[in-house]
């Protein structure tokens, strides 16, 4: 009786795990599949710029640049002002970022921590303007904007983001300053530090991932918007990489060869930034927590 | 109000009220002036016609009148803008619900495939439609190849006015990363010993799947939900830089229409008319959605911050 039992519960034990190990088989080679997938566009814009016009439009199309055509870049770069492009995205993107990152945390730790008259309202104020429409704001603020003349300069871009970054990264700073023990405040209270001091010598070390996060979500947002630049600027020597490469489209309409070039030019910055600091995004908005 | 409650009011320290202030100074300025201010200014602003350089003239209603009776893009573009939010927001919420539950278990090289699928949001969405426009190509393209080659016939992804909203919305659950990270950062969060327990009552995955996960999920999806309602209601990065709303109105949407009546036409008050149309297109979506929520999301009891 005995001996009869023990191989059933082993064979039992085995066969879940032989369950478990297929089901995260089948869950691998799904992922697999759909990751495949989502980078298949990618793949083909990179190939479609190493491949001469010709070869784009034989068909059947080939998977692979029957020539790795390199020197496609150099002859795009030519008509392409990328550099000076990239130049004026960053000179709109830097400060910015900056701005944000900054003027966020400050909005966080005064949230997260400070007690004073009408918190609640302004913390109501703050969380409500996550749901209202942005696009409601932009006929008024262009207007204004238009009244002080710094139509086609930058600073319709730069400074709004230097008031609070955005009220989605001000609840996240507040998340992440909640999660610093409070004892680590009243040590240095009692040692003499004022609330700004404990801003900067405490709560800014413990919390440095989370503004890492809130950069690149700035830069996410920046890098991808299309819709103010093209509302604010007009002047071609201050076109950003998002304007230029919509003027190049409608100049080389059919040269698809080299309008692949310039949008794998423009993939890159992008690109880069995201594998310096992917690590901390997961985690930043883990913390968060969505809740509260 | 100052003089009777004020032994019961907390006593607010000055230094550290002083502090608060300043550092939210910024933040005040920026809810003032970049976000309700505007916002009640483009109210005013839809009572008036104005084109930017001559006299407001006070109009009344008219705006409104002109879009609902004898605008008829208006509709078609409020149409066009629902069609688009409702599949985009459906679209990526299932595809990214999907690939956080399959990055949630234990697969093998976790991390790369989660920057995978993230990558495609950081790229910028300029270079990103232009991408797409090729590989949409009518004679061109991949995705006619691969029609082609599977036995169907052409399709004119972007060029045809019934098709150019479906299209656009593949894109957008393309880029539905975010949504991704946001779903994945919940499913870390659902506490392990309730599928722990599930599991002991005999329950197999399809059913600690629907009464443990999805339960514990309701708020992020409800949040998920609420975001992404919001942001593709203001689509307009497609039709700026591709489509130009066309064709037809395939994908005049809402604000590019408003765009479009402001910065083109200069019809400075029309466009704050669409705009306060989008805004209470909105805030009704995000009303139903409110109050539905309690019928459908389940709190934890905690209530620790």
């Amino acid at each position: 009786m005995t001996t009869s039992a023990l191989p059933k519960k082993h064979m039992r034990i085995s066969s879940k795990r032989k369950k478990e190990r297929l089901v995260s088989i089948l869950c691998t080679a799904a992922l697999v599949l759909l990751g495949l997938m989502v980078m298949f566009p990618i793949y083909w814009i990179f190939r479609s710029s190493l491949m001469s016009n010709g070869e784009l439009y034989a068909y059947p199309p080939s998977f692979l640049p029957p020539e790795w055509r390199f020197s496609n870049y150099a002859e795009t770069l030519k008509v392409f002002d990328y550099m000076q492009f990239l130049g004026n995205t960053m000179t709109i993107l830097v400060p910015s970022v900056i701005g944000a990152v900054i003027t966020a945390t400050m909005g966080g730790y005064a949230f997260a921590r400070l007690r004073f008259r009408g918190k609640k309202f302004l913390f109501t104020l703050c969380v409500g303007s996550m749901l209202l429409p942005s696009m409601v704001t932009l006929i008024p603020l262009f207007l204004v904007w238009a009244k002080l003349n710094l139509v086609n300069t930058y600073w319709p871009l730069i400074l709004p983001h230097f008031c609070g970054g955005g009220a989605f990264n001000i609840f996240l700073i507040r998340q992440f300053v909640k999660t610093v023990p409070r004892e680590l405040d009243e040590a240095a209270t009692i040692d003499g530090c004022g609330h700004f001091k404990i801003l900067v010598f405490i709560i800014l070390p413990a919390i440095k991932s989370a503004m890492i996060v809130v950069g690149l979500l700035k830069f996410i947002e920046l890098w991808n918007d299309l819709l103010q630049q093209v509302t604010y600027i007009t002047r071609r020597d201050r076109y950003t990489l998002a304007l230029g490469l919509n003027i190049f489209k409608g100049s080389f309409n059919d040269d698809w060869s080299s309008i692949m070039c310039a949008t794998c030019l423009s993939f890159i910055p992008g690109i880069v930034f995201y594998l310096i600091g992917q690590r901390y995004f997961v985690e930043g908005i883990v913390m968060t927590g969505m809740k509260n | 109000m100052t003089a009777k409650p004020m032994k019961k009011m907390i006593k607010y320290n000055r230094a550290e009220s002083r502090t608060a202030y300043l550092c939210l100074l910024p933040s005040i300025i920026g809810l003032v002036c970049i976000t309700y201010l505007p916002m009640l200014a483009s109210f005013t602003l839809s009572l008036f016609s104005w084109n930017g350089l001559g006299a407001m003239k006070f109009i009344g209603a008219d705006n409104y009148i002109r879009l609902f009776t004898k605008d008829t893009k208006f509709y078609a573009s409020l149409l066009s803008t629902l069609q688009y939010a409702g599949m985009a927001v459906i679209g990526s919420m299932i595809y990214s619900l999907i690939i956080a539950m399959l990055l949630n278990r234990k697969v093998p090289a976790r991390g790369f495939f989660r920057a995978l699928f993230y990558l495609p949001y950081v790229l910028p969405a300029m270079a990103v439609y232009l991408g797409w426009k090729w590989l949409f190509d009518f004679n061109h393209g991949f995705f006619n190849y691969a029609i082609k080659s599977l036995g169907g016939s052409s399709v004119k992804f972007l060029d045809a006015s019934g098709m150019v909203t479906p299209s656009l919305t593949l894109i957008a659950v393309w880029l539905s990363g975010n949504l991704i990270v946001i779903f994945l950062a919940g499913l870390q969060n659902v506490p392990r010993i309730y599928h722990e327990a599930a599991e002991i009552d005999g329950a197999n995955a399809f059913q600690r799947f629907c009464h443990v996960t999805l339960p514990c999920m309701t708020p992020i999806i409800f949040y998920n939900l609420l975001m992404s309602l919001v942001s593709n209601l203001q689509v307009i990065t497609p039709a700026l830089s591709l489509t130009k709303g066309g064709p037809g109105t395939g994908s005049y949407y809402m604000c590019y229409m408003l765009y479009n009546q402001a910065f083109k036409s200069h019809k400075y008050g029309y466009g704050s008319a669409i705009a306060v149309i989008l805004f209470i297109l909105i805030a009704i979506f995000t009303g139903i959605l409110f109050a539905t929520s309690k019928g459908w999301i389940f709190y934890e009891g905690d209530d620790k911050g």
